[in-house]
């Protein structure tokens, strides 16, 4: 029997809210988490004590190198590539990126679609952001667009709302437009003055809202469900707020797109005569930092392809679904989760989890260990400033993704 | 590994050599990535140099080149780099892009001028892990990182409490290691801060709406912690009231507030700007550049405005929300960072017909001109923010040629001309004052020893330029550049990639903050000290810093 280690302050990179205080028990391959945790990191971070799969090539048992070689040979007769998923670290994404430039292939991450409709506001008219600590600390109204972000993040309102803000505060005010707040959430902000207007259609809401704050009353007496006068006295609350924050998770929002411009639009007006910032939830799986290093790269962001000696980046027509349809190989990354690839009638080479389920046998099946669990990594947090250090848990045994690129690339 | 120049006119400045002048010609002998003394020993390669000029390779001491902020503006500026693709023949899968370059044509547009050496000016430490990865990516180009601070809430509080300077001290060593930086940057101080409780200006010395700090005791305070830690390189001031009209009082008044310490005042053309004339906008270059040559102390760089298409990212999110206003095209990124400080990001168009861009352009040729000592002023367009460090070879033909300046300044705006002295500037810089300028100069300012010299013992980044007397097409293109001895560019086309260091400073500090941090950082901050804190395996990709370790002196 292996002694059980417990280890403190141990950093999470599954949901992009970078929770760094976990507590973890090791025993020999064996982990599991204990509070501090959320949900999603508890189960993502449980291991048992078995033996890892092996790779596979065409379904049978292969070894990594036979298996590296066998997806070398792939890409070499590749005519278009998708390298998808990109559940990576920073060392797994410069390796992905290494392999589109030796391969060519379109980079995208699994999760962009949140990130895309925020990058719509984004990089039309540009926006004014805040980051978590400035939340956390300053934030004395924030209102939270859509349903309830702590279903996904876990921990969010507990990192938002400590005991004692620098700035903010005793009396903090949390507005919820459109769902109602969960049962943690609730919890959570139990030193917060929480307030929740249902809403059917928080976009009318809050584009009624923006207008009121610009000092235009709309046409109407009822938005998204709220009556105008409701609409006016929130209008008045961030008005009068040292530091209002608005948050809304697009990847959730059918409208997503429309949201992050509407919820620009209101800070902007706001910082004309108060401080204000907006602060986009998103982050799963490192996504920020694959994407961070694509700009400093190649100097586009996801959705971009690499072909013949030049990148281009089209967000439609490089998203993960509409290059499948031109593509005849898929590169399917996912290290953090056993997230299995899309549907795709081309080949297939998946350096995935270990616990991947797949629909259909991929050709090649390289299991790779997760970032933070068997080997350390570094992962970015939501808000693309922050980034962290994640170390191993357990004695690596499976490849990390940088790894099981470079064999491939080096066949 | 021995290789040896032959037959190059040598341009040393800091070794008090000018080949150029004195039309001597000799070798140059490179042992393991080093200059050593001339021998008789064979070398494995020869490289015969024709009488080409030749350099230590050009330092860059305020480029931004990394960070977050660096790539907000590739997310904003798309267009920028749609316009600028690849560079043909010369791929390794690294983009392109012209105000906000990739990593690599960073390192590779660097390289093809003579640069081997620049340091990012703004380096926020919430994002200095972010920054050092994007640094690691650069090829060609040992860089280093200064620290922005003096906005940051732990300082601020400090500050307010009365904190001896010994607990400043102590506050700055430790977030220089953890940051892995190598010199401390103020930007606005305190004026970050103050906008986050919503004040929209700071004077030099107007209280923080908060904490009741001003400007003036940050600076203060800062330099001197700078001092007594041993850094090498002085505070980098990027100062108070950027681009407003009349901010020349405050310039002056910054230099008066130094009391004799040493303070480099960084795009001091963005602060060199008086009120007078119907449009009140005017030129102060006389006047601050006769207060630099009067204080030894000080160093500047120009932050020289190029006309055309650029973006400007900076950490002060106070005046960039300001200037949001006249963005072109017309959208913006600001952004509040950690309790740390914050950035905004502004695509602007310097056009050589708005008065106020062609008075900017004049205004630092103009400091450029009058500050005469080359030794304590740079070379710099604050790339990518009054132009792209590209256009270094054209501002190089500027200040060397004055019928070239006096025939460019003719095409500007007529009302600018007409409030510049600069027609009447009769100095044109020397090539020797150049190499001061972009090599001998900042390896002083910045303690490295073993850079911006061809002396022995110096790291053989070489740049050899065939001369031409049109200067722009002189430095537009490299004969050869060697980095740590290796050839990376010939004939202005790079051939191989090198992998730079990074340079960090690493001064003694009492080690009892660490406590104090860690409770700061658990408890407002959210996130462990421990994990903001980077390890030097962490840079460069394992290979790590190159570490100058700071010698204190008693306070």
């Amino acid at each position: 029997m292996a002694e059980v280690q417990t280890i403190h302050d141990v950093a999470c990179g599954f949901c992009g809210l970078g929770c760094d205080d976990l507590t973890v028990e090791v025993e020999g391959r064996d982990i599991r988490a204990k509070a501090p945790v959320c949900p999603e990191a508890a189960r993502l971070l449980r291991r048992l004590d078995t033996a890892d799969p092996v790779a596979r090539v065409a379904g049978e048992v292969n070894s990594q190198a036979d298996a590296a070689k066998a997806a070398h040979h792939i890409l070499a007769a590749a005519r278009a590539p998708v390298i998808g998923g990109l559940g990576a670290d920073m060392a797994g994404a410069g390796a992905a990126v290494d392999l589109a430039i030796r391969f060519g292939g379109v980079l995208d991450h699994y999760a962009s679609e949140g990130l895309f409709r925020n990058y719509a506001a984004a990089q039309r008219t540009g926006w004014l952001s805040t980051t978590l600590a400035e939340v956390r600390n300053r934030c004395d109204v924030l209102l939270v667009v859509g349903d309830d972000p702590a279903a996904t993040w876990g921990r969010l309102f507990e990192r938002l709302f400590p005991a004692t803000p620098l700035f903010a505060g005793s009396n903090r005010r949390v507005i919820f437009l459109g769902g109602a707040p969960g049962e943690k959430a609730s919890a959570q902000l139990a030193g917060a003055n929480v307030v929740h207007h249902a809403s059917t259609d928080a976009l009318a809401a809050l584009e009624a809202l923006g207008s009121l704050i610009a000092g235009r009353r709309p046409p109407g007496t009822r938005f998204g469900g709220i009556d105008a006068d409701t609409l006016a006295g929130l209008a008045e609350e961030l008005r009068s707020a040292h530091y209002a924050v608005v948050t809304w998770n697009a990847a959730d929002l059918a409208d997503g797109e429309l949201v992050a411009e509407r919820a620009t639009a209101l800070v902007d007006r706001l910082n004309v005569t108060t401080r204000a910032g907006v602060f986009p939830l998103g982050g799963r799986d490192n996504i920020i930092g694959v994407n961070q290093l694509m700009l400093w790269r190649l100097g586009y962001p996801l959705r971009t392809a690499v072909q013949g000696q030049a990148s281009s980046h089209d967000g439609t027509l490089f998203a993960t679904e509409a290059a499948l349809t031109d593509a005849d190989v898929l590169v399917w990354i996912s290290a953090f989760r056993p997230e299995p690839p899309p549907d795709f009638g081309g080949k297939i080479i998946a350096l995935a989890h270990p616990d991947t389920v797949f629909d259909k046998e991929p050709d090649v099946f390289i299991p790779v260990g997760t970032p933070g669990v068997d080997h350390a990594g570094t992962v970015f947090r939501m808000d693309s400033i922050v980034s962290l250090p994640l170390g191993a848990l357990r004695v690596a045994t499976l490849p990390s993704v940088a790894e099981a690129v470079r064999r491939i690339a080096e066949g | 590994m021995r290789l040896r120049l032959k037959g190059g006119r040598v341009l040393d400045p800091a070794n008090g050599e000018n080949g150029v002048a004195s039309g001597t010609v000799r070798d140059i002998e490179i042992e393991d990535g080093r200059i050593v003394a001339a021998t008789d020993l064979k070398a494995d390669a020869e490289y015969d140099l024709g009488g080409a000029v030749v350099m230590a390779g050009g330092i860059d001491l305020h480029s931004h080149i990394a960070g977050g902020k660096m790539n907000l503006a590739r997310l904003l500026m798309q267009e920028d780099r749609r316009a600028f693709p690849e560079m043909p023949g010369n791929f390794c899968g690294c983009g392109g892009g012209r105000a906000a370059p990739t990593a690599h044509a960073t390192g590779c547009r660097y390289a093809e001028l003579g640069y081997t050496t620049v340091f990012e000016p703004a380096m926020v430490g919430a994002n200095a892990r972010g920054a050092h990865l994007e640094m690691a990516d650069i090829p060609n180009l040992d860089t280093g990182a200064y620290l922005v601070l003096g906005n940051d809430d732990y300082f601020q509080r400090l500050l307010a409490a009365g904190a001896g300077q010994e607990q400043v001290n102590a506050y700055v060593g430790w977030m220089i290691e953890a940051t892995q930086a190598f010199a401390i940057k103020i930007v606005n101080p305190g004026g970050i801060n103050a906008f986050k409780f919503n004040a929209r200006k700071m004077d030099l010395d107007e209280a923080n709406p908060h904490y009741a700090v001003t400007p003036r005791k940050v600076l203060t305070t800062l330099i001197r912690a700078v001092t007594e830690l041993g850094l090498p390189h002085p505070i980098h001031l990027h100062g108070c009231n950027l681009g407003v009209p009349g901010n020349d009082e405050t310039t002056l008044a910054t230099i008066l507030a130094t009391e004799g310490r040493r303070l480099h005042l960084t795009h001091l053309q963005f602060h060199s700007y008086g009120t007078e004339g119907d449009k009140r906008f005017s030129s102060s270059a006389a006047r601050i550049a006769e207060m630099v040559n009067a204080n030894p102390n000080i160093s500047v760089d120009v932050g020289q405005v190029m006309f055309g298409q650029t973006i400007t990212a900076s950490a002060d999110y106070m005046s960039q929300y300001r200037n949001r206003a006249i963005a072109s095209p017309n959208k913006s990124i600001g952004m509040d960072i950690e309790l740390d400080a914050a950035c905004g990001v502004v695509p602007f168009e310097y056009k050589d017909k708005s008065f106020v861009n062609a008075l900017q352009w004049a205004i630092g040729l103009e400091l450029f001109l009058l500050v005469e000592d080359p030794w304590r002023i740079f070379l710099t367009t604050d790339h990518p923010n009054g132009g792209p460090f590209t256009t270094y070879p054209h501002l190089i033909r500027l200040l060397m040629d004055r019928d070239f300046r006096n025939a460019q300044l003719a095409t500007l705006n007529k009302q600018a001309q007409a409030h510049t002295l600069l027609a009447q500037i009769k100095r044109e810089y020397s090539l020797e004052e150049i190499a001061i300028l972009t090599r001998a100069a900042p390896a002083r300012i910045l303690g490295l020893k073993d850079k911006g010299h061809l002396g022995p013992g110096a790291v053989a980044d070489i740049a050899v330029h065939t001369e031409d007397a049109d200067r722009e097409a002189m430095f537009s293109t490299t004969r050869m550049v060697f980095k740590n001895g290796r050839l990376i560019v010939k004939d202005g086309v790079v051939v191989e990639l090198a992998q730079g260091t990074t340079h960090v400073a690493r001064p003694e500090f009492d080690r009892s903050v660490d406590k104090d941090m860690q409770r700061w950082f658990d408890e407002a901050v959210g996130l462990k000290s421990k994990h903001f804190r980077i390890a030097d395996g962490e840079l460069r990709g394992g290979a790590g810093p190159t570490i100058l370790k700071c010698e204190g002196v008693a306070s």
